[in-house]
């Protein structure tokens, strides 16, 4: 297993690059509603892949199964040659899948800093006993994480708000803490779950450049969810439409966009 | 440039970490303990002598329950019953056996540890206040052992303790310091808040790193917390137990303390009063368990002491018209204190502090 991202694994069968993440025949069911059928798909290191669909499609049920929060019925999910089926989501922070909520999932009554700092959780050790006595460890293990989270302040801009409780900043710059802690687990596949609704004109350009410096820099892959098809369709290196749980198109931006069936379910929608 | 000092930068992580960041903070903390050690010699009187070791007794317990109810979020009734275990672990291991002050204070601590770490698992499996009701039948599982366990508690009568109040060449019973001789109050204040000041440096250091972040997140947001790699289960968990270890040395210390335990003061309402204690001193504060533990910790001996001049209120049941016992005074003390810091202040007294500070500091500008 390699996860060294700028050397990925290559398949001894076909010669080409083996994807960091498949995913395999997913089905998910809550009682009658089946909100994943089937639903396929894989994604390269370094990849940029979108997931677009309408409202309850089932974008947010596949980050749910990625990210062990969900248990699909049926299906495989293999990241970086690991099956995740049946782990705790705990276990996917420690094979590198970083996540941002939909509904934010920040530590509201905790200030920037230290919500950045959770990120680095599954990468430190300090336990109960060596954080009470602050020997050694604890102390060194503080300081040199505090530095890659001061990284990643500077690179999403967030020095004016370090020591502030996240709850009391507003809806834009929450967004972009919650990037931040995604960030600071170090992932190889990174979640991203509409990191751009309900902000202006303005703040989504900014995140938008922000996710394309972060992938410029950090080089990881990300699945992007969003209904946002401009932005998509600017930055997405593929896109996956989903409609009722299936997958209805998937390949390069310009031609999700011209297929027949993919217009049918979002004038279906609209009207 | 002497000038630069009181802009309090910090330019260095390392700094950042620090506990007391500024110089007036560092000496704050040495005047405090000058005034810790200084105090007992000037007051000599038994009555407040003792309000203030209760208050510390207390504080140390307040703490525990505050790490667990204030910083993982797991509202526990349970707390009276690891008080218990601690003072029958002083009866046992400090009475009877006559083990040295440090080891009788360390087995009570490791045996609410131990006894947390095997009731936490069940009593926390689950999100919700699953973890209220099971504290709340522990409590009565509780006095039912104390009061059956004769060998141990003494029964229903209750047991006398007389654990030995030596470290090495001090006897904090019996202080002497040149010619002059503490009373055993005046050793026993500095006996406990020594050991407050260590529970709560300990407390402080833990929700400063790695273990008190995650039992925030625990708190704020578990699903998202478990995302990225806490475990629910083990912060809990951890929580629980050094909750009811300092729960545990707090009951050994007011055992050794009054030297006389009785199985029905480990009770339902032992737990209310903890947790008003924090909510009037600061939910998620360590400083607000203490102000917490001053405040609440000495009312009802206060509300004792000057029940004679207090309208409508008996120190006992009985007599004729309408009157309160001291008790029931008490419970309405705590009921309206709850209520009102919930309306008023919800963040409790360490708020309170803290705006004081900030006033006083702008001071002669108040805005
Ligand atoms: N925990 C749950 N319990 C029951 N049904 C659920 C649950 N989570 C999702 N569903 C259902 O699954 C379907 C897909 O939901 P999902 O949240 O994945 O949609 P989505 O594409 O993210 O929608 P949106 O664009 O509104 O965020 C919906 O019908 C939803 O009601
Ligand atoms: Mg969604």
């Amino acid at each position: 297993m390699s996860i060294d991202a700028m050397s990925p694994p290559v398949s001894q069968a076909t010669g080409q690059p083996e994807p960091l993440l498949v995913v395999d025949g997913l089905t998910l069911r809550f009682g009658g509603v089946t909100a994943l059928s089937n639903v396929s798909f894989d994604v390269h290191h370094g990849e940029l892949f979108a997931v677009i669909g309408p409202n309850g499609a089932g974008k947010t049920s596949i980050f749910n199964c990625l990210s062990a929060v969900y248990r699909p019925q049926a299906g495989v999910i293999r990241f970086n040659d690991v099956e995740l089926l049946g782990k705790r989501p705990t276990a996917t922070a420690q094979l590198g899948i970083g996540r941002t909520f939909q509904n934010l999932g920040l530590f509201m009554n905790l200030d920037v800093v230290d919500n950045l700092m959770l990120g680095r959780h599954h990468r430190m050790r300090t336990g109960f006993i060596s954080g009470a006595l602050w020997i050694g460890r604890a102390k060194r293990e503080e300081i040199e994480n505090r530095e890659r989270v001061e990284q990643i302040i500077e690179l999403l801009e967030l020095e004016p708000y370090r020591r502030s409780h996240v709850g009391s900043l507003p809806y834009g710059i929450k967004k972009r803490i919650e990037l931040g802690r995604a960030l600071a687990m170090e992932p190889t596949l990174l979640l991203l779950d509409e990191p751009v609704a309900g902000m202006n004109l303005e703040e989504t350009e900014d995140m938008a450049r922000y996710i394309l410096e972060v992938k410029a820099e950090l080089d990881l892959a990300m699945i992007l969810v969003e209904h946002d098809m401009h932005m998509v369709m600017d930055i997405a290196d593929r896109v996956m439409v989903l409609d009722f749980g299936q997958v209805i198109a998937t390949g390069p931006p310009a031609d999700v966009q011209a297929d027949p069936k993919v217009i049918e379910a979002y004038l279906g929608q609209s009207s | 440039m002497p000038r630069l000092r009181n802009l309090n930068m910090t330019l260095r992580y390392e700094d950042d970490l620090k506990l007391f960041k500024s110089r007036q903070s560092r000496l704050a903390m040495v005047a405090l303990a000058v005034v810790a050690i200084a105090l007992p010699l000037s007051i000599t009187d038994d009555f407040w002598l003792s309000v203030l070791n209760y208050a510390g007794i207390t504080a140390v317990g307040a703490i525990g329950l505050n790490l667990l109810t204030g910083y993982t979020g797991q509202v526990s009734l349970g707390h009276a019953f690891f008080l218990g275990v601690g003072a029958y672990s002083a009866v046992f291991f400090g009475g009877t056996h006559q083990w040295p002050l440090p080891l009788w204070l360390l087995a009570c601590a490791v045996m609410g540890g131990l006894i947390g770490a095997v009731v936490g698992p069940f009593a926390l499996r689950l999100r919700g206040n699953y973890l209220a009701v099971v504290s709340l039948g522990l409590v009565f599982l509780g006095i039912h052992v104390f009061t059956n366990w004769d060998s141990v508690t003494g029964g229903p009568g209750g047991t006398s303790v007389a654990a030995p109040l030596k470290l090495g060449p001090i006897n904090f019973g019996k202080l002497e310091v040149g010619n002059y001789a503490y009373t055993r109050n005046q050793g026993f204040f500095l006996l406990v808040w020594a050991i407050v000041a260590i529970s709560a440096l300990f407390a402080k250091n833990i929700v400063r790193t790695r273990p008190g972040r995650a039992m925030q997140a625990v708190r704020d947001r578990d699903v998202a917390a478990e995302v990225i790699g806490v475990s629910l289960a083990r912060y809990k968990v951890g929580a629980f137990v050094i909750s009811s270890a300092l729960a545990a040395v707090a009951g050994g210390l007011f055992g050794a303390y009054q030297q006389f335990v009785t199985p029905e003061s480990w009770n339902l309402f032992l737990s209310i009063q903890y947790i008003a204690i924090i909510i009037v001193g600061g939910v998620g504060t360590i400083f607000g368990s203490i102000l917490g533990a001053m405040f609440i910790g000495a009312a009802p001996q206060i509300v004792d002491k000057f029940s004679g001049s207090i309208p409508l209120v008996s120190r006992s049941p009985g007599g004729s018209g309408f009157h309160l016992t001291v008790f029931q005074l008490n419970q309405v003390i705590f009921g309206v204190l709850i209520v009102l810091f919930l309306v008023l202040e919800p963040r409790g007294l360490a708020a309170v502090w803290l705006r004081l500070k900030a006033y006083f500091r702008a001071w002669p500008f108040s805005y």
